[in-house]
Protein backbone atom coordinates (compact mmCIF):
# COMPACT_ATOMS: atom_id res chain seq x y z
CA UNK A 1 0.00 0.00 0.00
CA UNK A 2 3.04 2.62 0.64
CA UNK A 3 4.51 1.53 -2.89
CA UNK A 4 1.43 2.84 -4.50
CA UNK A 5 1.23 6.22 -2.15
CA UNK A 6 5.36 6.61 -2.50
CA UNK A 7 5.33 5.75 -6.53
CA UNK A 8 6.29 8.28 -8.72
CA UNK A 9 3.74 8.02 -11.34
CA UNK A 10 0.74 8.75 -8.84
CA UNK A 11 0.58 12.53 -8.58
CA UNK A 12 0.12 12.44 -12.19
CA UNK A 13 -1.91 9.34 -12.19
CA UNK A 14 -4.04 11.05 -9.64
CA UNK A 15 -4.10 14.62 -11.58
CA UNK A 16 -5.44 13.08 -14.75
CA UNK A 17 -7.95 10.81 -13.11
CA UNK A 18 -9.60 14.23 -10.92
CA UNK A 19 -9.37 15.96 -14.65
CA UNK A 20 -6.94 19.30 -13.85
CA UNK A 21 -6.45 21.29 -16.44
CA UNK A 22 -3.18 20.22 -18.28
CA UNK A 23 -2.62 16.55 -16.70
CA UNK A 24 -3.01 14.59 -19.55
CA UNK A 25 -1.54 16.92 -21.98
CA UNK A 26 1.01 16.26 -19.28
CA UNK A 27 1.31 12.82 -19.33
CA UNK A 28 0.81 12.45 -23.18
CA UNK A 29 4.00 14.74 -23.66
CA UNK A 30 5.63 12.63 -21.12
CA UNK A 31 5.45 9.47 -22.56
CA UNK A 32 4.34 10.13 -25.98
CA UNK A 33 8.41 9.37 -27.31
CA UNK A 34 7.44 5.82 -25.78
CA UNK A 35 4.32 5.12 -27.97
CA UNK A 36 5.87 6.34 -30.94
CA UNK A 37 9.16 3.82 -30.90
CA UNK A 38 7.16 1.36 -30.24
CA UNK A 39 4.13 1.99 -32.71
CA UNK A 40 6.87 3.21 -35.73
CA UNK A 41 8.82 0.27 -35.17
CA UNK A 42 6.16 -1.96 -34.94
CA UNK A 43 3.98 -0.70 -38.21
CA UNK A 44 6.80 1.37 -40.20
CA UNK A 45 3.71 3.81 -42.07
CA UNK A 46 4.04 7.44 -40.52
CA UNK A 47 0.46 7.73 -41.30
CA UNK A 48 -1.07 4.67 -39.26
CA UNK A 49 1.91 5.15 -36.69
CA UNK A 50 0.66 8.54 -35.83
CA UNK A 51 -2.93 7.42 -35.93
CA UNK A 52 -2.70 4.34 -33.41
CA UNK A 53 -0.12 6.98 -31.30
CA UNK A 54 -3.89 8.85 -30.58
CA UNK A 55 -5.77 5.44 -30.46
CA UNK A 56 -2.72 4.94 -27.54
CA UNK A 57 -3.77 7.98 -25.52
CA UNK A 58 -7.56 7.74 -25.70
CA UNK A 59 -7.40 4.46 -24.65
CA UNK A 60 -5.12 5.14 -21.79
CA UNK A 61 -7.54 7.83 -20.90
CA UNK A 62 -10.43 5.88 -21.27
CA UNK A 63 -8.65 2.87 -18.61
CA UNK A 64 -6.50 4.61 -17.04
CA UNK A 65 -8.53 4.20 -13.53
CA UNK A 66 -7.62 1.06 -13.92
CA UNK A 67 -3.80 1.32 -13.51
CA UNK A 68 -3.32 -0.54 -10.38
CA UNK A 69 0.53 0.60 -10.19
CA UNK A 70 1.38 -3.06 -10.44
CA UNK A 71 4.14 -2.07 -12.90
CA UNK A 72 5.57 1.27 -13.92
CA UNK A 73 3.46 3.79 -15.72
CA UNK A 74 5.52 3.66 -18.69
CA UNK A 75 5.36 -0.30 -18.68
CA UNK A 76 1.77 0.45 -18.58
CA UNK A 77 1.80 2.66 -21.25
CA UNK A 78 3.95 0.90 -24.05
CA UNK A 79 1.93 -2.48 -23.39
CA UNK A 80 -1.25 -0.33 -24.34
CA UNK A 81 0.93 0.61 -27.25
CA UNK A 82 2.20 -2.85 -28.17
CA UNK A 83 -1.40 -3.91 -28.27
CA UNK A 84 -2.97 -1.72 -30.41
CA UNK A 85 0.41 -1.84 -32.91
CA UNK A 86 0.15 -5.58 -32.85
CA UNK A 87 -3.58 -5.62 -33.74
CA UNK A 88 -2.96 -3.19 -36.54
CA UNK A 89 -0.18 -5.72 -37.41
CA UNK A 90 -2.67 -8.85 -37.05
CA UNK A 91 -5.68 -7.26 -39.28
CA UNK A 92 -2.98 -6.62 -41.70
CA UNK A 93 -1.61 -9.77 -41.55
CA UNK A 94 1.93 -8.96 -41.12
CA UNK A 95 3.82 -11.42 -39.40
CA UNK A 96 5.28 -9.95 -36.43
CA UNK A 97 8.87 -12.21 -35.82
CA UNK A 98 10.81 -13.83 -38.47
CA UNK A 99 12.35 -17.27 -38.25
CA UNK A 100 16.01 -17.38 -37.38
CA UNK A 101 18.46 -17.76 -40.14
CA UNK A 102 20.21 -20.33 -38.87
CA UNK A 103 23.55 -18.98 -39.66
CA UNK A 104 24.41 -18.01 -36.11
CA UNK A 105 27.44 -20.50 -35.10
CA UNK A 106 29.32 -19.38 -38.45
CA UNK A 107 28.88 -15.82 -37.21
CA UNK A 108 29.31 -15.96 -33.52
CA UNK A 109 32.92 -18.45 -34.60
CA UNK A 110 33.83 -15.76 -37.80
CA UNK A 111 35.14 -12.25 -36.84
CA UNK A 112 37.41 -10.03 -39.05
CA UNK A 113 40.82 -8.82 -37.58
CA UNK A 114 40.77 -4.89 -37.57
CA UNK A 115 37.53 -2.63 -37.23
CA UNK A 116 37.85 1.22 -37.43
CA UNK A 117 34.75 2.19 -35.72
CA UNK A 118 34.97 6.02 -36.23
CA UNK A 119 35.92 5.37 -40.25
CA UNK A 120 32.66 3.19 -40.00
CA UNK A 121 30.81 5.51 -38.74
CA UNK A 122 31.69 8.18 -40.98
CA UNK A 123 31.27 6.36 -44.20
CA UNK A 124 27.95 7.24 -45.15
CA UNK A 125 27.26 3.37 -47.16
CA UNK A 126 27.80 1.99 -44.30
CA UNK A 127 25.67 3.56 -42.07
CA UNK A 128 22.92 3.32 -45.18
CA UNK A 129 23.63 -0.13 -45.13
CA UNK A 130 23.29 -0.94 -41.08
CA UNK A 131 20.04 1.19 -41.17
CA UNK A 132 18.79 -0.38 -44.32
CA UNK A 133 19.46 -4.20 -42.18
CA UNK A 134 17.41 -2.70 -39.35
CA UNK A 135 14.85 -1.51 -41.28
CA UNK A 136 14.44 -5.27 -43.13
CA UNK A 137 14.02 -6.91 -39.41
CA UNK A 138 10.71 -8.37 -38.48
CA UNK A 139 8.39 -6.07 -36.79
CA UNK A 140 9.23 -7.30 -33.29
CA UNK A 141 13.12 -7.68 -33.33
CA UNK A 142 13.06 -3.84 -34.90
CA UNK A 143 10.48 -3.35 -31.66
CA UNK A 144 12.70 -5.03 -29.46
CA UNK A 145 16.15 -3.24 -30.41
CA UNK A 146 14.77 0.01 -30.28
CA UNK A 147 12.99 -0.41 -26.75
CA UNK A 148 16.56 -1.45 -25.69
CA UNK A 149 18.96 0.92 -27.39
CA UNK A 150 16.85 4.09 -28.05
CA UNK A 151 14.48 4.24 -24.78
CA UNK A 152 17.08 2.14 -22.77
CA UNK A 153 14.70 -0.39 -21.27
CA UNK A 154 15.92 -3.00 -18.87
CA UNK A 155 14.62 -6.42 -20.51
CA UNK A 156 12.34 -7.09 -17.44
CA UNK A 157 10.64 -4.04 -18.33
CA UNK A 158 10.44 -4.92 -22.14
CA UNK A 159 8.97 -8.11 -21.12
CA UNK A 160 5.97 -6.14 -19.09
CA UNK A 161 5.53 -4.46 -22.08
CA UNK A 162 5.72 -7.31 -25.12
CA UNK A 163 4.25 -9.76 -22.33
CA UNK A 164 6.90 -12.07 -23.65
CA UNK A 165 9.57 -14.12 -21.33
CA UNK A 166 12.99 -12.40 -20.74
CA UNK A 167 14.45 -15.25 -22.52
CA UNK A 168 12.55 -14.94 -25.68
CA UNK A 169 14.03 -11.06 -25.43
CA UNK A 170 17.11 -12.09 -24.99
CA UNK A 171 17.34 -14.64 -27.85
CA UNK A 172 15.80 -12.55 -30.11
CA UNK A 173 18.52 -9.36 -29.59
CA UNK A 174 21.31 -11.76 -29.25
CA UNK A 175 19.94 -13.10 -32.83
CA UNK A 176 19.35 -9.45 -34.23
CA UNK A 177 22.70 -7.84 -33.10
CA UNK A 178 24.42 -10.95 -34.45
CA UNK A 179 22.72 -10.42 -37.82
CA UNK A 180 23.47 -6.60 -38.10
CA UNK A 181 27.18 -7.25 -37.32
CA UNK A 182 27.26 -10.04 -40.10
CA UNK A 183 26.45 -6.67 -42.37
CA UNK A 184 29.34 -5.35 -41.37
CA UNK A 185 30.92 -8.53 -41.32
CA UNK A 186 30.27 -8.48 -45.26
CA UNK A 187 31.19 -5.11 -45.92
CA UNK A 188 35.08 -6.37 -44.36
CA UNK A 189 34.97 -9.28 -45.97
CA UNK A 190 34.97 -11.53 -43.60
CA UNK A 191 32.64 -15.14 -44.46
CA UNK A 192 29.15 -15.37 -42.74
CA UNK B 1 -0.49 -6.63 -16.30
CA UNK B 2 1.06 -9.87 -16.06
CA UNK B 3 2.36 -10.72 -12.48
CA UNK B 4 4.05 -14.29 -13.62
CA UNK B 5 6.54 -12.24 -15.45
CA UNK B 6 9.92 -13.57 -14.59
CA UNK B 7 12.73 -10.16 -14.48
CA UNK B 8 15.90 -13.25 -14.24
CA UNK B 9 17.67 -13.61 -17.69
CA UNK B 10 18.55 -17.07 -17.87
CA UNK B 11 22.05 -17.22 -19.92
CA UNK B 12 22.31 -19.47 -23.12
CA UNK B 13 23.17 -23.05 -23.37
CA UNK B 14 25.51 -22.71 -25.64
CA UNK B 15 28.70 -21.13 -24.02
CA UNK B 16 30.23 -18.94 -27.00
CA UNK B 17 26.82 -17.78 -27.68
CA UNK B 18 27.15 -16.43 -24.02
CA UNK B 19 30.62 -14.91 -24.57
CA UNK B 20 29.11 -12.98 -27.68
CA UNK B 21 26.10 -11.85 -25.75
CA UNK B 22 28.45 -10.76 -23.29
CA UNK B 23 30.36 -8.78 -25.95
CA UNK B 24 26.79 -7.84 -27.07
CA UNK B 25 26.34 -6.00 -23.72
CA UNK B 26 29.73 -4.74 -23.26
CA UNK B 27 29.93 -2.93 -26.26
CA UNK B 28 26.31 -0.88 -25.83
CA UNK B 29 27.39 -0.09 -22.15
CA UNK B 30 31.00 1.43 -23.90
CA UNK B 31 29.21 3.19 -26.60
CA UNK B 32 26.28 4.32 -24.07
CA UNK B 33 29.24 5.47 -22.15
CA UNK B 34 30.94 7.28 -25.00
CA UNK B 35 34.34 5.58 -23.93
CA UNK B 36 37.13 5.41 -26.03
CA UNK B 37 37.14 2.25 -28.89
CA UNK B 38 40.94 1.77 -28.27
CA UNK B 39 39.95 -0.48 -25.37
CA UNK B 40 37.24 -2.53 -27.82
CA UNK B 41 38.56 -5.48 -29.25
CA UNK B 42 37.54 -6.09 -33.34
CA UNK B 43 34.38 -7.56 -31.93
CA UNK B 44 33.34 -5.12 -29.81
CA UNK B 45 34.14 -2.07 -32.30
CA UNK B 46 31.96 -3.65 -34.54
CA UNK B 47 29.03 -3.98 -32.19
CA UNK B 48 29.76 -0.45 -30.81
CA UNK B 49 28.94 0.41 -34.79
CA UNK B 50 25.66 -1.47 -34.25
CA UNK B 51 25.26 0.46 -30.99
CA UNK B 52 26.10 4.06 -32.54
CA UNK B 53 23.48 3.11 -35.25
CA UNK B 54 20.43 1.77 -33.36
CA UNK B 55 21.08 4.86 -30.83
CA UNK B 56 20.04 7.22 -33.57
CA UNK B 57 16.81 8.69 -33.55
CA UNK B 58 13.73 7.95 -35.50
CA UNK B 59 13.66 9.95 -38.91
CA UNK B 60 9.84 10.28 -38.67
CA UNK B 61 8.51 11.71 -35.40
CA UNK B 62 5.09 12.98 -33.97
CA UNK B 63 3.77 16.80 -34.57
CA UNK B 64 5.58 19.40 -32.27
CA UNK B 65 1.46 19.67 -30.59
CA UNK B 66 0.34 15.87 -30.82
CA UNK B 67 0.27 16.12 -26.74
CA UNK B 68 -2.39 19.28 -27.06
CA UNK B 69 -4.56 18.32 -29.63
CA UNK B 70 -4.28 14.37 -28.43
CA UNK B 71 -5.32 16.24 -24.73
CA UNK B 72 -7.91 18.58 -26.87
CA UNK B 73 -9.43 15.65 -28.36
CA UNK B 74 -10.50 14.02 -24.88
CA UNK B 75 -11.66 17.61 -23.58
CA UNK B 76 -13.87 18.26 -26.43
CA UNK B 77 -15.25 14.27 -26.58
CA UNK B 78 -15.68 14.96 -22.35
CA UNK B 79 -17.46 17.72 -22.83
CA UNK B 80 -19.76 16.81 -25.56
CA UNK B 81 -20.68 13.58 -23.69
CA UNK B 82 -20.79 14.60 -20.09
CA UNK B 83 -24.24 16.91 -20.67
CA UNK B 84 -25.90 15.42 -23.00
CA UNK B 85 -25.99 12.06 -20.92
CA UNK B 86 -26.64 13.58 -17.68
CA UNK B 87 -29.15 16.45 -19.74
CA UNK B 88 -30.95 13.37 -20.83
CA UNK B 89 -31.18 10.94 -17.64
CA UNK B 90 -32.60 13.81 -15.76
CA UNK B 91 -35.23 14.60 -17.73
CA UNK B 92 -35.71 10.96 -17.94
CA UNK B 93 -36.26 10.80 -14.38
CA UNK B 94 -38.56 14.03 -14.01
CA UNK B 95 -40.81 12.43 -16.67
CA UNK B 96 -41.04 9.18 -14.51
CA UNK B 97 -41.06 10.99 -11.16
CA UNK B 98 -44.65 12.90 -12.92
CA UNK B 99 -45.97 9.97 -14.05
CA UNK B 100 -45.81 8.01 -10.38
CA UNK B 101 -46.91 10.81 -8.51
CA UNK B 102 -50.11 11.62 -11.26
CA UNK B 103 -50.51 7.66 -10.75
CA UNK B 104 -50.31 8.01 -7.17
CA UNK B 105 -52.72 10.57 -7.25
CA UNK B 106 -55.13 9.27 -9.77
CA UNK B 107 -55.30 5.61 -7.61
CA UNK B 108 -55.45 7.26 -4.30
CA UNK B 109 -58.88 9.57 -5.52
CA UNK B 110 -60.17 6.20 -7.10
CA UNK B 111 -59.36 3.39 -4.65
CA UNK B 112 -58.67 5.75 -1.26
CA UNK B 113 -61.83 5.65 0.70
CA UNK B 114 -61.56 1.69 0.60
CA UNK B 115 -58.27 1.49 1.91
CA UNK B 116 -57.20 4.61 3.37
CA UNK B 117 -59.43 3.52 6.62
CA UNK B 118 -57.52 0.20 7.02
CA UNK B 119 -54.44 2.04 6.79
CA UNK B 120 -54.66 4.66 9.67
CA UNK B 121 -56.07 1.70 12.03
CA UNK B 122 -52.65 0.13 11.64
CA UNK B 123 -50.64 3.23 12.15
CA UNK B 124 -49.63 3.41 15.90
CA UNK B 125 -51.16 6.55 17.55
CA UNK B 126 -49.12 9.09 18.09
CA UNK B 127 -48.20 9.05 21.79
CA UNK B 128 -47.47 4.94 21.52
CA UNK B 129 -44.18 3.55 22.24
CA UNK B 130 -43.09 2.58 18.89
CA UNK B 131 -43.25 5.30 17.29
CA UNK B 132 -40.73 6.75 19.22
CA UNK B 133 -38.46 3.61 17.76
CA UNK B 134 -40.17 4.46 14.28
CA UNK B 135 -38.83 7.93 14.59
CA UNK B 136 -35.22 6.62 15.65
CA UNK B 137 -35.15 4.17 12.55
CA UNK B 138 -36.39 7.07 9.66
CA UNK B 139 -33.27 9.68 11.55
CA UNK B 140 -30.91 6.85 11.14
CA UNK B 141 -31.98 5.99 7.30
CA UNK B 142 -32.13 9.88 6.57
CA UNK B 143 -28.00 10.27 8.11
CA UNK B 144 -26.81 7.29 6.80
CA UNK B 145 -28.31 8.81 3.13
CA UNK B 146 -27.15 12.35 3.73
CA UNK B 147 -23.43 10.71 4.56
CA UNK B 148 -23.81 8.36 1.87
CA UNK B 149 -24.65 12.00 -0.33
CA UNK B 150 -21.78 13.47 1.23
CA UNK B 151 -19.50 10.81 0.40
CA UNK B 152 -20.08 10.60 -3.45
CA UNK B 153 -19.77 14.16 -3.64
CA UNK B 154 -16.12 14.37 -1.73
CA UNK B 155 -15.03 11.60 -4.07
CA UNK B 156 -16.74 12.45 -7.04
Amino acid sequence: MDDIRNNPDRDLVDAVLAHRPGAFERLVGEYQGLCWHIIQRMVRNPEDARELCQDTFLRVHQCLHQYRYESALKSWIGRVAYTIALRHLQHKRIPLAGNGDGDEGALVENIGDGFDLEAACANAETVQQLHAAIESLPPLQRTLLTLYYLEETPIPEIARITGLASGTIKSHLFRSRLRLRGVLETRTGVAA
Amino acid sequence: MNHLIDDTIPPFDDAAHEREWLAQERAMRRERLQLDPAGDDARGRRYRAVARALREPLAEALPADFAQRTAGLVATAQVQRAPSGTRFEFALTLVLAAILTLAAGVVTAIYGSAWLPSFSAILPAPHAPASGWLLALAGCLGASWLLGLWQRRGHG
